[in-house]
């Protein structure tokens, strides 16, 4: 037993039921009832008669389960490494705790405060030997004479 | 339901286009309607013109204008009901031509056909067509 579906509307039709019409370019049709039949020949369109199937799907009368289905893809990251940093160096930096990193931290201010002074302690022998010839500090201007301005 | 005076399209390459209904040959009346699967006898009213080069070399016969001949029905525009229920109609009356001896005069049939032909006895029709409904 085979349930056919109507041409015009989309029902369901059972054996027994309906009417099959074949026109002069041999395509069946297959009506569920008179009513279809009638509209049918008539050259109604289906999709401006509201009752039938065509007409629902194209104004997406309730079919909203259909449509809360669908799902969005989300797409996921992969960490790569860089040509400057591998993956592992990449991961032993992200990993270190707090108490190493500011242990590292000190350890650079350390180490930055020592060079400091030492770069201040080279700095101020030569600068009490070349002070003799600067003289005191006389501007460009008193140096220059110049026009001696008003 | 084709009667007296009712007219059929003839769907084979028997050279005939139209023919109209003389009699219906079932069971002894004369009056009476022919449905699918019915011997009619029948005129040709249309058909189609011959060569007269085909007129003497083709071996197949060829129906003129006027000829009587026998005709099986194979469509009919009135509703056949089918023994599962179903109801079939066709857009137009269409015929298919015979000999006295039950025997096709053409040799294909161009058109879609109904299976009650089969029913009938009919199935060298329904072979040779290239639908059937």
């Amino acid at each position: 037993m085979k349930v056919e579906i109507d041409s015009f509307s989309g029902y369901r039709i059972y054996p027994s039921k309906g009417k099959l019409f074949v026109r002069g370019d041999s395509k069946v049709f297959r009506f569920a009832s008179s009513k279809n039949a009638s509209l049918f020949l008539q050259r109604k369109n289906p999709r401006k008669i509201a009752w039938t199937v065509v007409y629902r799907r194209m104004h997406k009368k309730g079919i909203t389960e259909e449509v809360a289905k669908k799902r969005s893809r989300r797409t996921v990251k992969h960490q790569r490494g860089i040509v400057g940093a591998d993956l592992a160096t990449i991961a032993a930096k992200r990993d270190q705790t707090s108490a190493v990193r500011q242990q590292a931290r000190l350890a650079a201010i350390t180490k930055a405060k020592t060079e400091k002074k030492e770069k201040e302690a080279k700095k101020v022998k030569p600068a009490t030997r070349t002070s003799a010839p600067s003289g005191p500090k006389v501007s460009k201007q008193q140096m220059k004479g110049g026009k001696g301005g008003r | 339901m084709i009667g007296l005076k009712g007219t059929l399209n003839v769907i084979d390459n028997s050279g005939a286009l139209l023919v109209e209904c003389v009699n219906v040959l079932k069971n002894k009346v004369n009056n009476g309607h022919g449905s699918v699967g019915d011997e009619i006898v029948c005129v040709v009213k249309k058909a189609r013109p011959i060569s007269a080069a085909a007129q003497a070399s083709v071996s197949a016969v060829k129906v003129r204008k006027g000829d009587v001949r026998r005709a099986v029905i194979v469509r009919t525009r009135k509703e056949i009901r089918r023994p599962d229920g179903t109801i079939v109609r066709f857009d137009d009356n269409a015929a298919v031509l015979l000999n006295n001896k039950r025997e096709m005069l053409g040799t294909r049939i161009g058109g879609i056909v109904s299976a009650d032909l089969r029913l009938k006895g009919w199935s060298k029709i329904v072979s040779i067509a290239p639908r059937v409904v």
